[in-house]
């Protein structure tokens, strides 16, 4: 009985003792167990763009992206042109965010002096935590008009005819923190083409990675294959490959790429350059982010 | 001898009872930086600070999940933030361990102005630090409230060169939380 008596006083004594050393980290643990949080996946791409084609990423809620796009000529043009760099042709564009989810953005190019006008909206984004979402998944859809003057003045021209429009729905996926893939089916529409045979619809399939192989340097390389068709008999599939280089602000891409085209509809289906003929150029994506509203008072610049 | 049995259980579950009195906790308790460079200033905040304290013992912990801070001067800034200089998928939480130095009685209601003496852990370097905190106690709960600077060369945290006037070396953290009996 005397032993019963003395473990139940050392019980009593050593019992309270015991929850006190209670891990607290474990209570912190137990903590954020119970007041999940989403863990979103960030930075899938480091731009807006893989190279050419759009990625999944958005300009963040009321930042202003500038974005320079430039391509020279092509390489094999030899030393006289010297490898392309004598020629040019740019894109010019303003990206907005309204809001997380959605921007716009418009854009100017040399390539047939095209305006283009699109809508981004992310609908899925990866994460873990409470929900278990393996992609992102964003829309985007853009139209064109080609303002460059009609090759034949004379006939009856419709405004109607400068239009066209591509769509693309952007599946991507970051595994870990090196690698990002990218799936880019695409739809493009043509209001006239030159001939009876031309698609006015075209499908392609796109699909483009990225390697990040420091934080602040990427190797990037897309495709965009043409379904079967006319337009894949008369051009050739996009291929681009190409580095990311960031710093802070400023996100520079330089890039090799068949496509002299920087929108969606030039590039997937008027791409004409071979890559085994050195019909490729070189060319970069410069831009940089102003923060507009509040946040602009914190830059003193 | 059967009642000697029953008052040592009552004991026990009393005593075990009180013991949970001893642990404070805080769910949200909010954590906020700012970097004051020469061409930029860059705040963001966050309200997912946890942390428990045994006022018995005065020990304590805190955790703070980086991906939880918001704010910033654009998301490819708090893009960054994550990416590449907290690293947050490696090291996805700042901490605080330690206990405070002063041997005070938090259950009596007061302000006091006490030290806490731990390990903090950011960027995955774990450094001993003493951090001024003032306490606010009433029933039933602890405010803290307090203020230090990071360097962040400490924390083995690099800035590029071509940003070295925008971020600062000395980021001014202030923490807000209200601890409350578990």
């Amino acid at each position: 009985m005397k032993r019963l008596f003395y473990s139940f006083v050392i019980l009593g004594l050593g019992l309270p003792g015991l929850v006190l050393a209670q891990d607290l980290d474990q209570l912190l643990d137990d903590l954020e167990e119970n007041n999940p949080d989403p863990r979103y996946v960030m930075g899938t791409f480091e731009g807006t763009t893989i190279i050419n084609g759009q990625s999944v990423e958005l300009p963040g809620a009321g930042d202003l992206n500038f974005r320079i796009s430039h391509r020279f000529g092509a390489v094999n043009l030899g030393i006289y042109e010297f490898f392309g760099l004598d020629q040019a042709s740019t894109r010019f564009a303003f990206e907005y965010g309204i809001k997380d989810i959605a921007s716009l953005s418009i854009g100017r190019s040399t390539y047939e002096k095209t305006y283009d006008g699109a809508v981004k909206i992310r609908l899925l984004r990866q994460q873990t935590g409470i929900k278990n979402i393996p992609v992102t998944v964003t829309v985007f859809s853009e139209a064109y008009v080609k303002s460059i003057r009609w090759d034949y003045p004379e006939r009856d021209n419709l405004f109607t005819s400068r239009l066209s429009y591509a769509t693309q729905v952007l599946v991507a996926r970051k595994f870990g923190e090196i690698f990002s893939l990218q799936l880019s089916p695409t739809y493009v529409h043509k209001n006239l083409v030159p001939k009876p045979q031309d698609q006015n619809n075209i499908f392609a399939m796109g699909a483009g990675g990225r390697l990040r192989l420091t934080p602040r340097f990427a190797v990037n390389a897309e495709y965009f294959y043409l379904l079967p068709g006319q337009t894949a008999e008369d051009y050739i599939n996009s291929l681009s490959v190409g580095i990311d280089i960031e710093t802070g602000g400023h996100i520079f891409q330089l890039q090799f790429t068949n496509s002299r085209a920087m929108f969606a509809r030039g590039f997937v289906t008027e791409t004409t350059g071979e890559w085994l003929d050195g019909d490729i150029f070189f060319g970069f994506n410069l831009y940089r982010v102003f923060p507009l509203g509040e946040k602009r008072r914190n830059l003193r610049w | 001898m059967k009642r000697f049995l029953a008052t040592m259980w009552m004991v026990l579950i009393l005593s075990s009872a009180a013991e949970g009195q001893t642990i404070y906790v805080c769910e949200n308790g909010s954590v906020d930086f700012i970097s004051d460079a020469p061409l930029e200033m860059i705040q963001a905040s966050s309200d997912k600070l946890v942390g428990a304290l045994n006022i018995e013992d005065r020990s304590f912990s805190f955790r703070i999940p980086t991906k939880s801070f918001e704010g910033f001067n654009s998301s490819l800034q708090k893009t960054h933030f994550n990416q590449d200089y907290m690293e947050s998928d490696r090291y996805p939480n700042s901490t605080f361990k330690g206990k405070i130095i002063e041997e005070i009685d938090l259950t009596q209601p007061g302000n006091y102005s006490i030290r806490a003496k731990g390990t903090m852990t950011i960027h995955g370097v774990g450094i001993d630090r003493i951090i001024r905190c003032n306490l606010n106690t009433g029933s039933n709960r602890i405010e803290v409230k307090s203020d230090f600077t990071i360097f962040l060369e400490d924390q083995n945290i690099t800035i590029p060169s071509i940003v070295n006037k925008k971020i600062a070396e000395e980021i001014y953290v202030g923490i807000d939380l209200i601890l409350v009996p578990k």
